[in-house]
């Protein structure tokens, strides 16, 4: 017979890394609460017939917050076998609340006291045996992280599960309450089937609770006989019932703690004095912003890209040198081959150009191939006959003579097509389909791994949780909750878990807000992207990256003030309560683990919606009417294709935005069926005509560019989030607004950025500039008018 | 011209065969209530494509 042991416990004492500990699961584990919003169940490794079953932390068995709502509803009705009490054993005394509760539900109980390891380090001793001994349940010390105690507890929890004989609680309230939950157990709870949680539901319906009320199916005499029992009571004790419970409850905790725990006599702690500077009134937001800087520039514009540079000139591009050997003397014979067949060229255009031979020095043109800018150089006739018998006497060099020479996907893929002798068509389909659109998207891994890891560490660590923290102060200013920003840091990786965390938001119209503006956090899915545009068109400037996330954060913020000033947002902001985790050094392990759940998502959607959309895309962009009717184009007619002529049909909405060209406009529609589809749609259009960077350059202006990053950046996000959206809102009505919402800002702050970008760039002004700087009115209108609702 | 043929079935059927393990792993995948566009990652994301753990 399997036996069901549920872990419950305050939010961020490390359930869910136990339940991962014991079940070899890879849940998300954050330091923030709200991070667990259902229940999950999984297997104990060492024994399947022992269920775990992680519920979402709580403080308290009262309903207020869903998560109290979930766990307590499954302890009630699903009634697992046993309970863990999971405490965090460097905040006892308030973790014990929880447990004086949790003990009374008539389901036997073990204490797991987590975090011992600090606890010891910190030099604190808990007397576990005595704690035992005044609770009346067994106590055992674990360390979920370091795999410490985890097999003693579970084996005390199968024990105490098949010996199914709850312990009594030690606990007794006054004897004015006493007396009353006597009386309230005999008028309406005596015939509950199991006797065991009787003493429970009293003290449920003598705090008034209203759930426990509809629940038992009370009639409204025995909940007036109740009355009068709880009111004698409270006139007797002189306070109102739920403060009578709650401070015997506290009063018992106190005597406990004085018997059974010595807290070592320190100073400020390392994370205290941490905190002093990264909580700061004044510098936590400047370092917050220098933090997310660092990881961008690290992850986008450095290491990443070095690593993606690999990624796609290697792998998905022309190959690379095994473990790099021979790469610098390639890349130096390459460098001098190409320099002199420069000034060759040069020497040819001048004469193309002139009619004539120069008589002395002669300029040509040099691309920056990171910057694409052209710059002109100076050549003697000298000059050139050197480089003109250079060229004679030597060919382009050969990668492969230079040290082990690995081709790349598309040369391998093209070579194993050619020996097949595969027809034309399916070749390109394959070549300028698949592998230039899922290439495109799969070169972005390694920056999208650099930057999970530093994510992964950052959340880890207890930084994300201080961020949270800072911005519940800043946000509360403007009316909003610290609660509203847990979706959005959790959002940084995906959206769908960040919507989905909104739940904890206890007020309706913050959480729908919240939901709203969730998905302007660039996730991990736009970081390819980014990363695009930022080398395409801004050269590879490092600003590009963090000027993205802190767009999101700038929408988030400029949305709250101008929504929360509206009828259908405006009240006063939900309490946010969270406590902040000792700083600690996160395993490896975990942020690895956390690195590649979240990357291998990525991948797995490259291989399978990416792969499909590239064929559909391929199609449409190669295949069109021309005069000679319906065929396969050839690449300087893509512009008659299905694709453009689509694109071209609806391109006027983003004609104002600076980018009214069919391939922009394509490319953010198909962003819609996942945001990485917007690169592998520009590898396949743009890479027809050559090369992807080069030809997008072109396309695009600094100002038009930075319009097309902050419009699909900002506007609807994925199908599968909209879904997550469409569900939460559960609202037709609601669903529509916020996507209206986000496409209606986005395309706002696409014409800001275009229409004054290119006045202040290029000095052009129009009609365009007009509604640009209105737009700004409307903003700043937005943001400062009278707030009517303000209470 | 029979070279061609035949190279060209064998790259048809793999890509076919390729295709049609996505759409049917997509399929499976939206029975289990997850978004095809969703990677899968429910650890992640705590099931939130699906709303049903």
């Amino acid at each position: 017979m399997g036996i069901r042991i549920a872990l419950a416990g305050n939010p961020n004492c490390g359930k869910t890394t136990l339940f991962n500990a014991l079940t070899g699961s890879n849940q998300f584990v954050g330091n923030w609460p709200g991070v667990t919003v259902e229940y999950k169940e999984g297997k104990y490794k060492s024994d399947k017939e022992v269920t775990i079953v992680d519920l979402p932390g709580i403080y308290s068995l009262s309903p207020y917050t869903l998560e109290e709502v979930v766990s307590r509803n499954y302890l009630i009705d699903e009634r697992p076998d046993a309970i863990i009490n999971v405490i965090d054993g460097t905040n006892i005394e308030r973790n014990l609340y929880l447990t004086t509760q949790v003990v009374e539900l008539g389901i036997p109980v073990v204490i797991a006291i987590n975090m011992m390891d600090v606890v010891e380090k910190n030099g604190d001793k808990i007397n576990t045996k005595k704690l035992a001994e005044e609770i009346g349940v067994p106590v055992v010390e674990i360390s979920a992280l370091k795999n410490r105690g985890l097999k003693e507890v579970v084996s005390a929890a199968v024990a105490a599960g098949k010996a199914a004989l709850p312990q009594e609680p030690k606990h007794r309230f006054n004897g004015s309450v006493e007396h009353a939950l006597a009386h309230i157990e005999e008028l309406c709870l005596h015939n509950i089937s199991d006797a065991n949680i009787q003493r429970w539901y009293s003290i449920k319906l003598f705090e008034r609770d209203e759930k426990i009320q509809e629940k038992l199916g009370l009639s409204k005499d025995v909940i007036d006989h109740i009355e009068q029992d709880i009111t004698s009571c409270e006139k007797e004790m002189d306070d109102d019932a739920e403060s009578i419970i709650t401070g015997e409850r506290y009063n018992y905790i106190g005597t406990i703690i004085s018997g059974c725990v010595k807290k070592a006599n320190r100073g400020m702690t390392i994370s205290d004095k941490i905190d002093r500077i990264v909580t700061n009134r004044i510098l936590a937001l400047p370092i917050f912003a220098v933090v997310m800087f660092i990881v961008y520039y690290i992850s986008v514009t450095t290491v990443g890209t070095y690593a993606t540079d690999w990624a796609n000139d290697g792998v998905f591009g022309d190959g690379w040198h095994l473990f790099a050997i021979g790469s610098k003397d390639y890349n130096d014979a390459s460098e001098e081959f190409t320099g002199n067949q420069l000034i060759v060229d040069g020497y040819d255009l001048y004469v193309e150009e002139n009619g004539t031979e120069p008589t002395g020095d002669f300029e040509y043109p040099v691309e920056d191939e990171e910057t694409l800018k052209v710059d002109y150089e100076t050549a003697s006739l000298e000059d050139y006959a050197a480089a003109k018998a250079y060229l004679e006497k030597n060919e382009e060099p050969d990668p492969a003579e230079y040290g082990v020479w690995v081709p790349g996907v598309p040369v391998l893929v093209e070579k194993g097509l050619d020996a097949l002798h595969c027809n034309d068509i399916l070749k390109a389909l394959i070549l300028d389909g698949i592998v230039a659109g899922v290439g495109a998207v799969l070169g972005f891994v390694p920056q999208i791994l650099v930057l999970f890891i530093f994510l992964a560490f950052l959340e880890a660590c207890g930084y994300m949780a201080r961020v949270a923290f800072i911005m519940d102060r800043i946000f509360r200013k403007f009316g909003l909750s610290g609660k509203s920003f847990i979706p959005m840091l959790i959002g940084s990786g995906c959206g769908i878990p960040g919507i989905m965390a909104s739940r904890t938001i206890e007020n309706d119209r913050d959480r729908k807000m919240t939901i709203m503006t969730t998905t302007f956090i660039p996730c991990g899915a736009k970081l390819p992207f980014i990363g695009m545009v930022a080398g395409a068109i801004f050269g590879g400037a490092p600003w590009v990256a963090p000027c993205a996330y802190f767009l999101g954060i700038f929408a988030i913020v400029v949305s709250g003030i101008m929504l929360k000033k509206t009828k259908l947002f405006a009240g006063d902001p939900a309490p946010f309560v969270m406590e902040l985790p000792a700083y600690h050094w996160p395993t490896v392990s975990n942020v690895l683990r956390s690195m590649w759940e979240r990357g291998w998502s990525f991948i797995k959607k490259a291989g399978t919606i990416i792969l499909l959309s590239t064929i559909v895309i391929w199609f449409l962009t190669f295949f069109g009417f021309t005069s000679d009717g319906f065929r396969m184009l050839e690449e300087d007619e893509i512009s008659s294709s299905i694709l453009a002529k689509i694109g071209g049909a609806i391109a006027w909405i983003f004609a104002p935005l600076g980018f009214g060209n069919w391939e922009a406009t394509v490319a953010s529609f198909t962003g819609l069926v996942a945001k990485e589809n917007i690169v592998g749609t520009l590898g396949i259009i743009y890479g027809a005509s050559g090369d992807v960077y080069q030809t997008m350059a072109n396309a695009f202006t600094s100002a038009s560019g930075m319009a097309f990053l902050a419009f699909n950046l900002l506007c609807a996000p994925c199908f599968a989030a909209m879904g997550a959206i469409k569900r939460e809102m559960n609202s037709a009505k609601w669903f529509w607004t916020a996507i209206g919402y986000q496409c209606i800002f986005a395309w706002v702050i696409g014409l800001i950025c275009y229409q004054i970008g290119s006045l202040i760039l290029a000095g052009s002004f129009g009609v365009g500039t007009v509604f640009g700087f209105l737009a700004i009115a409307v903003l700043i209108y937005g943001l400062f008018r009278r707030d009517k609702y303000k209470n | 011209m029979g070279s061609e043929i035949i190279g060209t079935l064998i790259v048809a059927g793999i890509l076919v065969g390729i295709v049609g393990a996505i759409v049917a792993s997509m399929i499976k995948s939206r029975k289990r209530g997850e978004h095809p566009a969703c990677g899968g990652n429910c650890g992640n994301c705590h099931g939130g494509c699906s709303h049903s753990l």
